[in-house]
């Protein structure tokens, strides 16, 4: 199969997007470097603190007027950023498999995420309306209006470049704030593209700003005290110890999804050949990096002829899967986002066989399809013989590796996954409407999926895990984000 | 060749409307007094195209969980080229089944392999199937 055409060519200068105008950074630039093809292809600023600063000044700036635009012509604006997000589907997608490695199926999938949340701000004029009730007292009334607050920060992270910052950017400038992105620095082309778009759709100076960077960035955004709130897509360890704790200490609103080690539960009476379709795609779509992936399967039950039977298929299944650049349509699975992080992931295969597990499939020397360097590759791994208490079992990994632990009822599996710490997206494959209903209803997690293996909450729902999955109240996208972004504002009136 | 994704699928399916396509408006050209019918095949297959990927790229799961959708074999679902200027209006007819029923064994066949993932795409297969084995009907009236 032919390669897809690369819509970027040379090496992209990545520009910081700062009241309506797009600016160099005074800060050092780093590499974006394909993971597939180790060329480089941007040149990425970590912008300096006082870059950040000018970026909500101007938000600040802007945000008096952006709040008196009417909600109807924030919400045309935003249909205008829509339809241009349609007319470049195919190119904004190409850039995100560029830049991260995963394949054009996933990326095109991506995109359409992004926009659905766009679709979903689209409809703010009424989704931000308050409610009122007539006389609580006699002669009184008293309503409630949602209002925006000023100025919010969004960061996101390295493994949905284009999507993630779209769960919470819309409903942000949808309800009359102004927002200051922070694209994660390893991927941030799709957020530039995205700033391009936003400026074609006329959005106000200052209204939709985007500084490029890394920790200085971020330690600027928890500082300044014109941050009403966050928004953070990233490892537990930042989210909560960081992010979570120091918008408390500064009074900001704060939205932090985090880390996951997702469980999936697998009953004998499953039906197997979709359940194992559902299984690539959970535990090594987008390598493995998605904080929905499955992680761990816990087989149910002690017929060991059904385990036997269903690991065999498996194990051929995932030992078929073509790994390469994700512009040749037929690669289903692309490389990780760097070498620091196969790395990571082959420590955790490492270690995996020290505790003792099985490894059934050893992903560490993967037949990659074209010319490509192995720097970033890595193939689909199973371990047999798991226990819950391994490394394996217990932490997240971010890459392509399936842990399958065998035990013998549905409480004992639920259970382990409850034990865990994480709590992001949990599932089961079942045929039985009793198990499935036991499941969905003692597990302790944000997502749950019922022969679903991507628990992925669209738009119009809120999404968000449980435990050290996520910290904060109320969730990105759908209503949720609308109540994220806005204070509830109580009027009581008696007139005389 | 054996293809597993999505976006294959995808666009082997262009191809085979395409192509098809192509092969009717030669077909409407040489034969006039059916032109009418012929090239509204052609235009039904655009349409197919447009309905195709707007279940693909509008439905979240359809892109998304598409590398693992398909384990088809390409070889299967190949047009044959048919050198319509020499040969007979019946032949080019029986052609036209032919072709018909690769595409309908092509969609018949993916929608089955992709329903455990997908949910659009394969139901747009089916309908298009459906329409096809009606064309395949009035194909035959023809001759």
């Amino acid at each position: 199969m032919a390669l897809l055409q690369e819509p970027i060519k040379g090496v992209k200068e990545i520009k910081n997007y700062i009241n309506g105008e797009w600016v160099d950074s005074k800060g050092k630039m780093v590499d974006v470097v394909n993971p597939a093809t180790m060329k480089t292809i941007a040149k990425c600023p970590i912008s300096t603190e006082d870059e950040f600063n000018t970026a909500v000044a101007a938000a600040k700036e802007a945000y008096p007027d952006w709040r008196k635009t009417t909600p109807l012509a924030r919400s045309r604006m935003l249909f205008r950023l829509k339809e241009l997000m349609e007319e470049h589907f195919e190119e904004v997608s190409r850039v995100q498999t560029q830049e991260h490695g995963k394949c054009i199926d996933e990326s095109r999938g991506e995109t359409r995420r992004g926009i659905e949340n766009v679709e979903v701000a689209c409809g703010i004029p009424t989704m931000m309306q308050g409610y009122y009730s007539e006389d609580i007292a006699s002669g009184m009334d008293e309503w409630v209006i949602p209002s925006p607050l000023g100025v919010f920060g969004v960061i996101g992270p390295y493994n949905f470049p284009w999507m993630i910052p779209l769960w919470s950017a819309p409903y942000a400038v949808a309800t009359g704030n102004c927002v200051v992105i922070k694209p994660s620095s390893e991927v941030p082309i799709s957020q530039m593209k995205l700033g391009e778009l936003a400026e074609e759709a006329g959005f106000p100076p200052g209204v939709w700003n985007i500084v490029n960077g890394g920790r200085s960035v971020v330690n600027a955004m928890l500082d300044n005290r014109d941050i009403v709130g966050i928004t953070f897509v990233g490892s537990t360890p930042v989210g909560r110890d960081v992010i979570y704790k120091r918008c408390g200490e500064t009074g900001k609103r704060v939205i932090a999804q985090c880390g996951a080690k997702n469980f999936m539960t697998i009953m004998p009476d499953c039906d197997v050949d979709r359940t194992i379709a559902a299984m690539m795609t959970s535990f090594y779509g987008n390598a493995g990096q998605r904080c929905l992936a499955a992680s761990n399967a816990v087989i149910v039950g002690d017929d060991d002829k059904f385990y036997k039977n269903f690991m065999q298929k498996v194990a051929e299944q995932a030992a078929k899967i073509k790994i390469g650049y994700g512009l040749d349509e037929s690669i289903q699975m692309g490389p990780l986002r760097d070498t620091d992080k196969k790395t990571n992931v082959v420590k955790y295969i490492e270690a995996g066989i020290k505790e003792g597990a099985q490894l059934t499939l050893d992903g560490r020397k993967p037949k990659i399809i074209g010319d490509y360097p192995d720097n970033c590759f890595l193939g689909p791994t199973i371990f047999e013989k798991v226990t819950p208490n391994m490394k394996i079992a217990a932490e997240e990994i971010f890459g392509p590796v399936m842990s399958v632990i065998r035990v013998k009822t549905l409480d004992e599996a639920i259970k382990i996954s409850n034990d865990n710490p994480y709590g992001n997206g949990h599932s089961i494959f079942t045929s039985n409407g009793k198990a499935a209903r036991q499941f969905q209803y003692n597990i302790n997690s944000g997502n749950v999926g019922i022969n679903v293996g991507i628990t992925a909450a669209i738009a119009f729902f809120p999404f968000g895990g449980a435990k050290d999955s996520f910290f904060g109240v109320l969730h990105t996208q759908g209503k949720e984000a609308v109540r994220f972004f806005t204070e509830s504002k109580v009027v009581i009136q008696r007139w005389f | 060749m054996i293809i597993n994704t999505m976006a294959e699928g995808i666009t082997l399916a262009k191809s085979l409307e395409t192509d098809s396509g192509i092969f009717y408006k030669a077909l409407a050209e040489k034969y006039p007094a059916q032109s009418e019918k012929i090239l509204a095949w052609a235009k039904e297959n655009e349409k197919f195209i447009t309905q195709i990927e707007r279940a693909y790229y509008g439905v979240i799961s359809d892109a998304i969980e598409g590398c693992f959708a398909l384990n088809l074999e390409t070889e299967k679902y190949t047009l044959n080229k048919f050198p319509i200027e020499s040969k007979s209006y019946n032949d080019a007819l029986d052609h036209a089944i032919k072709i018909e029923n690769v595409i309908i064994s092509y969609y018949e066949n993916a929608a089955e392999q992709s329903k455990a993932l997908m949910a659009d795409v394969p139901r747009m297969f089916i309908i298009i199937a459906r329409k096809r084995k009606a064309r395949v009907e009035e194909i035959l009236a023809l001759k």
